[in-house]
């Protein structure tokens, strides 16, 4: 007979079973832990992320970079963003009156981003954009401005 | 009058024996209290260990580290919608988790926590025990048989089978130990004359005739497991096969039945297993005094004795410790104040009991519940480390295992066992 003793030998005392036990109680280890606590702690957004649009401002004066070229319209492949302009008398150049961005069928391909040519409108690393209403996904140019608002939580 | 009522805490014996009904009602409502605590405190223990081995937190929200995560569950459950299927027997329907609960909290009448520590003692106590908990699978079929649906059926039929295979294995293993006890003179049945027979012969039955009773403890921890219905034998209420198997159609209060009888069959299976094999309310070493040292008012005896008395308070003192660091370590926020206020007072409650424990009276009398409840608790972790180790045996490998290798295991080390007795 030829029965090789050593598989059965394994099967009686277990020695897989007594393994996988030995792994589950290692991670028991409060240091393997994962799990981020969401709201209190944030992941770290990469730089690439495509997330709610965000209209520049000069960190200087306070006045936009926008130029009101309308280039961002054009990119767009669903038509979401409307702007209206008017040329200053004084200076001859056009300035934004209006700049409306409804996110809701937004696919954030980030076209309109790539279209600026003064590096206003930017996509940031936001993605909190969850709300209520569908009136809450018309972007004005104010809350554009301002870039995200999230709640902060403490420990 | 109260010269009747306290005059049974000086016999050494249980309310049972005693004849003492006023005893022994307060004693079932302790039990059923302790068990139902028991089972809380396991369900919040089950959902952190199993968390920390897959790497998560487990419950974190609902108070410091998800400790009232159990009450809020219950509350939780108890304002659920009743839902019960237009298409259900209404009374079987009604009827099965209440027989599973009843079957799961009667067996709590013969465990013995201590010397006097049980509702009675009853001559045929092991057998009692088996017995009504074996009549569980009945609520179970019920269950799976009224709801007329097809998952809950095929669930009560995997249960039953499973139940009665795995009942022989265990019945088997039972009776060797019940052979050990006819070594130390005449031998029983009793629950309580197990241990005592443990005690007289200076060894827990787990090391006698090494390896024979460990290897009946053994084939008695792995049917145990499938008499209970937990992982990796859990195929009754299968997840990802059969929804939740038997109590699929249940809803609200009367699947947290379910879910309380479950856990108590648990307690109550690992009673047994500690009874039987683990020295039941005996200390490790428990023939083994010390020197004698005398305390003035306190202690008079050995001093091992002494020092494994005061374990129970220490525990409670260590967990108070945990509670108080955990105090410190909250973050001062508004917030959290209703929180650190909470855990003060739980560390506080448990440095509390601590000190109680600490005085003579009080001392000499837990001490066996306290040894008890640590071997069943460290039965109650094993079961979670199974279930959070091992992947779900198929059908046909489960009825292999307890036909195939438990049965013939148990048959031999029970010949064996009567021949090396009689050899003895």
């Amino acid at each position: 007979m030829s029965v090789s003793l050593g598989p059965l030998i394994r099967k009686a005392l277990m020695v897989d079973l007594l393994k996988g036990l030995k792994v589950t109680f290692t991670y028991q280890h409060p240091k393997e832990i994962v799990t981020e606590q969401y709201p209190l702690q944030r992941p770290v957004i990469s730089e690439r992320y495509r997330g709610l649009h965000r209209l520049n401002v000069n960190p200087e004066t306070g006045e936009t970079l926008c130029i009101a070229c309308d280039l961002c319209a054009q990119a767009c492949p669903e038509k979401l963003i409307s702007l209206t302009s008017e040329r200053n008398p004084v200076t001859k150049r056009k300035e934004l009156r209006s700049y409306t961005l409804d996110i809701s069928r937004c696919m954030f391909c980030g076209l309109c981003e790539d279209a600026c040519p003064s590096d206003c409108l930017e996509m940031s690393q936001d993605y909190e954009i969850a709300t209520y209403s569908r009136e809450g996904f018309i972007f004005d140019r104010q809350r554009l401005e301002a870039g995200p608002q999230p709640t902060v939580y403490k420990r | 009058m109260l010269q009747s009522f306290t005059s049974y805490l000086n016999q050494p014996v249980t309310p049972g024996e005693a004849g003492n009904y006023i005893w022994a009602t307060i004693y079932i409502l302790v039990v059923v209290a302790g068990v139902s605590l028991a089972v809380m405190i396991m369900n919040w223990g089950e959902r952190k260990a199993l968390a920390h081995m897959q790497i998560r937190l487990g419950p974190m929200r609902v108070g410091p580290h998800g400790l009232l995560q159990p009450v809020a569950d219950a509350v939780k459950l108890l304002i659920k919608e009743d839902i019960m299927p237009a298409e259900a027997d209404k009374v079987v329907f009604w009827l099965a988790p209440v027989a599973t609960v009843i079957t799961a909290w009667t067996v709590f009448l013969v465990v013995p926590f201590g010397r006097t520590h049980a509702v009675t003692d009853m001559n045929i106590g092991i057998l009692f025990m088996l017995g009504v908990s074996s009549l569980g699978v009945l609520g179970i079929v019920l269950a799976g048989w009224a709801s007329n649906s097809h998952y809950p059926l095929m669930g009560a039929l995997r249960s039953s089978a499973q139940m009665v295979s795995y009942e022989i294995a265990m019945g088997l293993a039972v009776v060797c130990a019940v052979l050990m006890t006819s070594l130390s003179g005449t031998g029983t049945l009793s629950m309580i004359g197990i241990v005592e027979a443990q005690r007289d012969q200076g060894l827990w039955f787990i090391f006698k005739f090494f390896p024979l009773g460990f290897i009946a403890f053994m084939v008695f921890a792995v049917a145990m497991i499938a008499e209970t219905n937990r992982a990796p034998f859990d195929l009754p209420e299968a997840e990802s096969e059969l929804v939740a198997g038997f109590h699929t159609e249940y809803s609200g209060f009367r699947w947290s039945l379910f879910f309380l009888a479950e856990y108590s069959a648990m307690v109550a299976v690992s009673s047994i297993a500690v009874t039987l094999w683990l020295g039941g309310w005996l200390r490790p070493f428990a023939g083994f005094h010390g020197p004698h040292i005398t305390i003035p008012y306190y202690w008079e005896g050995g001093a091992v004795d002494f020092a494994f008395s005061l374990l129970p308070a220490l525990c409670f003192f260590l967990l108070a410790f945990f509670c108080l660091i955990g105090v410190v370590r909250m973050p001062k926020i508004p917030q959290l104040k209703i929180q650190t206020i909470g855990l003060a007072g739980l560390g506080l409650l448990l440095g509390f009991v601590g000190l109680v424990l600490l005085i003579p009276a009080v001392r000499d009398r837990v001490q066996d519940i306290f040894w008890f409840a640590a071997k069943v608790a460290l039965f109650m972790y094993l079961y979670i480390w199974y279930r959070g180790t091992f992947p779900r045996y198929r059908f046909d490998q489960l009825m292999k295992v307890g036909w195939k290798v438990l049965l013939p295991l148990a048959l031999g080390v029970l010949i064996l066992t009567a021949v090396v007795g009689v050899l003895q």
